[in-house]
């Protein structure tokens, strides 16, 4: 009886150990595939251009150069890229923390005629392809003499229907005994919604931040139909420039530097600051 | 009294058009009415620099016209096909990881997570220039890594018939852990109970997802059915910067073909009807997903 449990225990301890091992090692696989293009680019940014044209690939550069770091800068405007980015980025962010925060309070604690339907309109607004309404909005753009502009970049990017229904998601979970509380007491909805309601949603509101900023930094499709001048271009557009221009293998480390340069402020956020990021998702993904 | 009570209802309900005017006015003016100009442009014919006055009505000609551009129907087949291998991959792959990451009793899990997640954050334009390198039959280093294993070097982004799946597996990379986070989060909300009592009842792990898990994910997964379909049906950043259609119009997607017509070619009319049977399929399709899943 003993022998017979002494072997059983071990053996589940052995099972254990392999399902340990087995865990660790399927972590480190996907490790390794989601890490690998990183390293790439890292790699290839440091590279000389005898590095980058041998035969087979050089995985690590013997001697890291960081001077593709600076010619990307002296290639194509980057600094001002860099800096157009920005002014759009932010300026859409802002834009649309604001007008979500206010249509998301009224679609969760207002009752009016017409609200769901109304509102089922803002979530089909998720649904619209960006490319449906690209040419109307190239010609609007035109028309007021605001492409290639900065304004032109941040208007249509000042609303969108994802940051409503997330803020209307997160507001619909603060009490309503605590809004009438604020009304008996005598606070306007102004009031009420920027001293109550903001206050409670900093985390949702840092989610959406998040979100908004990344995706307008991210964003291709807009700035490529309506900028046509290298001192208005976003960095996201000079790197596709950077790569058109530049198409012979020994230049790929100023490519790579540039979109190394490109990416790092989506991946300090999402690093600094994830925990909104999977809120945010977790939350528009159960209650969706 | 009364009068106090009215004026606060008023006042409330000059509140509720107030705080919606902002969000409400830009999404109609920047989403709602370019759709309704897109589908009147569409009806019509002109470039892109005719005003709308001088533009003349053509019925659904430019409809019938793209429909019958072989190009146009190419580039449907095609997206449908880059759309319906990403649910496949993806969807498995995301259940089967959110699992992993669920369960897995390892340190390191949010680490992890973490880079699952990242790559959907980084500009996608920025993910297609790494991977075109990553591809590059010569010096890039997928091929060496195939040549360690004894398999034959690949053309990747420069064969017509691996070019679409190199854009498929560089879609993988990118927006996997995105589904896998809704995975988890679904895998959140399920009682933990059920689990026990079916372990009680002797099922096995296999058995105990297939009856609990699948199930009780259903709503997280038509989420994420619905979002892939949205989402991979619009590609056009990785088409745009690493084939531009090519080789031989194999990776040639509506998006990328609505885009050149207009933008290249200056056919407003023929774009915008590529652009309204576009948002036609991806509103119908999303429906009716929406649709099955709930009567499941």
């Amino acid at each position: 009886m003993s022998v017979y449990v002494k072997s059983y225990r071990r053996s589940s301890r052995g099972r254990r150990w392999l399902s340990l091992a087995l865990q660790y090692l399927c972590m480190a696989l996907i490790l390794v595939v989601m890490l690998f293009p990183f390293f790439w680019l890292l790699a290839s940014s440091l590279k000389s251009p005898e590095d980058l044209e041998a035969l087979p690939p050089v995985w690590w550069p013997e001697h890291p150069a960081f001077s593709s770091y600076r010619t990307v800068f002296e290639v194509t405007p980057f600094a001002r890229a860099i800096l157009n980015s920005l002014v759009v980025t932010v300026s859409s962010t802002v834009g649309i923390l604001l007008t979500s925060i206010m249509a998301g309070y009224v679609f969760a604690k207002h009752q009016f005629r017409g609200k769901n339907a109304l509102f089922v309109g803002v979530l089909a607004t998720m649904m619209v392809p960006q490319f449906v309404m690209l040419i109307p909005l190239y010609r609007m753009m035109v028309a007021l003499h605001l492409d290639n502009t900065y304004p032109g970049l941040i208007l249509p990017n000042l609303a969108n229907g994802f940051g409503i229904f997330l803020m209307r998601q997160f507001i619909a979970g603060i009490p309503d005994e605590l809004l009438e509380a604020a009304r008996l007491d005598g606070a306007s909805e102004w009031t009420l919604l920027w001293r109550v309601v903001v206050p409670l949603l900093r985390p949702a509101a840092a989610a959406l931040v998040l979100f908004a900023f990344v995706f307008q930094w991210n964003n291709f499709l807009w700035p490529l139909s309506m900028v046509y001048s290298r001192e208005m271009s976003t960095v996201v557009l000079s790197l596709n420039g950077l790569r058109t221009y530049t198409s012979s293998v020994t230049f790929t480390n100023i490519v790579m530097a540039g979109t190394a340069i490109g990416i790092l402020p989506s991946v300090v956020l999402t690093l600094w600051a994830q925990r909104y990021f999977i809120e945010g998702i977790s939350l528009t993904g159960i209650k969706g | 009294m009364r009068q106090g009570q009215r004026s606060l209802i008023r006042s409330r309900s000059l509140a509720t058009v107030g705080f919606l005017s902002p969000g409400l006015g830009l999404l109609i003016v920047f989403v709602a009415v370019p759709i309704l100009l897109t589908a009147w442009i569409s009806l019509h014919q002109g470039s892109m620099a005719i005003p709308y006055s001088r533009m003349r009505w053509v019925g659904f000609s430019n409809y019938a016209a793209i429909l019958e551009q072989p190009i146009f129907r190419t580039a449907l087949l095609n997206v449908f096909l880059y759309s319906l291998a990403n649910l496949v991959i993806i969807l498995p792959l995301a259940i089967l990881l959110g699992l992993f990451l669920y369960q897995a009793q390892i340190y390191g899990r949010n680490l992890l997570r973490t880079v699952l997640f990242l790559p959907y954050m980084i500009p996608t334009v920025a993910v297609a220039i790494v991977w075109g390198y990553l591809y590059e039959p010569q010096y890039g280093p997928l091929n060496e890594i195939l040549g360690w294993l004894h398999l034959p070097a690949q053309g990747w982004l420069g064969s017509v018939h691996e070019a679409m799946l190199s854009l498929v597996i560089l879609n993988v990379w990118q927006t996997l852990g995105y589904y896998v986070v809704m995975v988890v989060a679904g895998l959140t909300e399920i009682p933990q109970e059920y689990y026990e009592a079916a372990a009680l009842d002797g099922a096995g792990w296999w058995r105990r997802h297939w009856s609990i898990t699948l199930p009780l994910l259903r709503r997280t997964l038509a989420f994420v059915f619905v979002i892939l379909t949205i989402n991979t049906l619009q590609v056009f950043d990785p088409v745009y910067v690493l084939t531009q259609g090519s080789p031989v119009n194999s990776t040639d997607v509506a998006a990328y073909e609505m885009y050149i017509t207009a933008f290249n070619y200056g056919q407003a009319g023929l774009a915008s009807a590529m652009a309204m049977v576009m948002l036609a399929i991806v509103l119908v399709l999303s429906l009716l997903q929406l649709r099955l899943f709930r009567s499941l």
